[in-house]
């Protein structure tokens, strides 16, 4: 599969490419075999298919949190065992179905990645930028020094979406940050999946069971089924 | 022997039987279906103290280092298998690091006690290096164990959040800091707890029996305030090093967790 350039994205471009991968868990039955797949610079894939296709693990393998069986998973045309986990995982980031907050502040959560060795160079965001960054993921009712563990689930997936902005990731894997949300926050939370890639040039791939299509340049869906993977391309 | 010690004989060791035949008495009272396990339990006490019995004798008398170091090697060899059989870890094989920081950790600190802190010469003198190393070995073993049940325990059950840090950027130290803290707490607590209540809450074995074999209580309890902050220091360290490789283990070179989360 190649990269379908829009009007917009003339340079679209393969940065993470799946070659002949194929995955089984310890004694299991394969979960994929001989996969294919180009995840483009700036697109917005949606993952579908039925509970227990290998979804998740398919974005798992995208950040190491896996590893395939067989085949090669490239990102910028290396190897992804030619980076430093810690690294790639900065640049290809991989948010939890249900979000993981620490008891500790607001401010401390979202800190919580620049105590990492690898993150080290980033710039600590100051508190100014993390409130502009709040309000813009409709989080203006929290504050900084509010408890984590109070927020909701809907207000803590969105931390976590920023948590993970916040390192300026290239890609973001989201694993069904939805599921676990009601009606209105899940819709927050899939504008906020669109803010991410229309606003700030992330490349997102996320898991939904819902009908939601972005309204995003670029936007494909990516069929996880029987052990094979497809990719859809939308029509605009 | 020491003439002041009132020697034991065989029986007297047939009438110490009737404490058993108490216990008895209480596991049949109260159903306890426990007969079986004291009776396999007397029998392996009288056997293998009896072995032990011979055994240091012989090795005292032949007075080789080799042999020492020898006893020393099995002593090491059932504590790691003891330990082994008290965590359950299927996932992660943990018995080649736990064995070797056992032998190097408390070669160390038996060598400090027998060569520096009591000054036997040499310092591998059997009469003192096999027992101190014996009682380190037997103390330290259960910190071990329970560090790291900890470790496989915590791991797993907070399998999410060490994956979200590290998908945050974390190495697999970073992302398992609070986990391995908790797990070295765990272990260390119980040898700090015995030095709190040592003396008055109870009179330690060591020093019982020394007391018994005819020893100045004050020599006594010097020894065993060494033996105290050996068993310290031994938790201590073998401890930080068995979890530290242990660890490393759970995490694959990708530094991604290999125990599969808990049922």
């Amino acid at each position: 599969m190649s990269c379908a350039a829009s009007e917009n994205t003339r340079d679209a471009k393969p940065i993470l490419t799946l070659e002949a991968v194929s995955f089984a868990y310890a004694q299991g039955k394969p979960v994929f075999s001989d996969v294919y797949l180009d995840v483009c610079n700036g697109s917005y894939m949606m993952v579908k298919g039925p509970s227990g296709a290998g979804k998740s693990t398919l974005l798992r393998l995208m950040n190491r949190l896996e590893e395939p069986n067989s085949g090669r998973i490239l990102y910028h045309g290396r190897e992804l065992v030619e980076y430093e986990p810690a690294r790639l995982r900065r640049w290809v980031s991989y948010i939890q179905q249900t979000p993981v907050l620490v008891n500790g502040s607001v401010r401390d959560n979202l800190l919580l990645p620049f105590g990492f060795t690898a993150n080290k160079d980033l710039e600590r965001p100051t508190d100014d930028e993390l409130q502009e960054l709040l309000a813009a993921f409709l989080l203006d009712n929290v504050a900084l020094d509010q408890n984590g563990l109070t927020c909701s689930v809907g207000q803590s997936q969105r931390l976590c979406l920023i948590r993970a902005l916040l390192l300026k990731p290239e890609i973001m894997l989201l694993d069904e940050p939805t599921s676990a949300l009601d009606k209105e926050s899940r819709q927050e939370v899939e504008a906020m999946t669109e803010k991410v890639n229309t606003e700030h040039g992330v490349t997102v791939v996320m898991i939904s069971h819902t009908e939601y299509a972005p309204a995003c340049e670029n936007f494909s869906e990516i069929e996880v089924r029987g052990g094979s993977v497809t990719v859809k391309e939308q029509t605009p | 022997m020491n003439p002041e010690v009132i020697p034991i004989s065989m029986v007297d060791l047939v009438i110490s039987l009737v404490f058993i035949l108490a216990a008895g008495l209480v596991s049949v009272l109260h159903k306890l279906s426990l007969h079986k396990d004291l009776l396999i339990g007397t029998a392996r006490t009288f056997i293998q103290l009896l072995i032990m019995g011979y055994a240091l004798t012989f090795v005292f008398e032949l007075d080789s280092v080799l042999l020492v170091m020898g006893v020393y090697v099995v002593m090491i060899v059932f504590g790691a298998q003891i330990i082994h059989g008290r965590v359950k870890e299927r996932e992660v094989n943990y018995l080649g690091p736990t064995f070797l920081s056992m032998l190097a950790g408390y070669f160390l600190i038996a060598y400090v006690v027998t060569g520096v802190v009591v000054g036997s010469d040499p310092w591998w003198k059997p009469q003192y290096f096999v027992p101190l190393a014996g009682m380190v070995i037997g103390n330290s073993m259960s910190a071990l164990a329970i560090s790291l049940e900890r470790l496989f325990t915590d791991l797993r059950a907070k399998l999410r959040e060490v994956e979200m840090r590290l998908s945050l950027g974390a190495d697999y130290a970073e992302a398992s800091h609070e986990i391995m803290a908790d797990a070295l707490k765990a272990g260390m607590i119980p040898s700090i707890n015995s030095m709190m209540g040592v003396g008055l809450v109870f009179i330690p074995g060591m020093t019982a029996g020394q007391v018994l074999a005819g020893s100045d209580p004050l020599m006594a309890v010097r020894y065993q305030i060494v033996v105290m902050l050996m068993m310290v220091a031994s938790t201590a360290l073998s401890t930080v090093v068995v979890l530290r490789l242990v660890r490393r283990r759970c995490f694959g070179p990708s530094h991604r967790l290999l125990l599969s989360p808990s049922k």
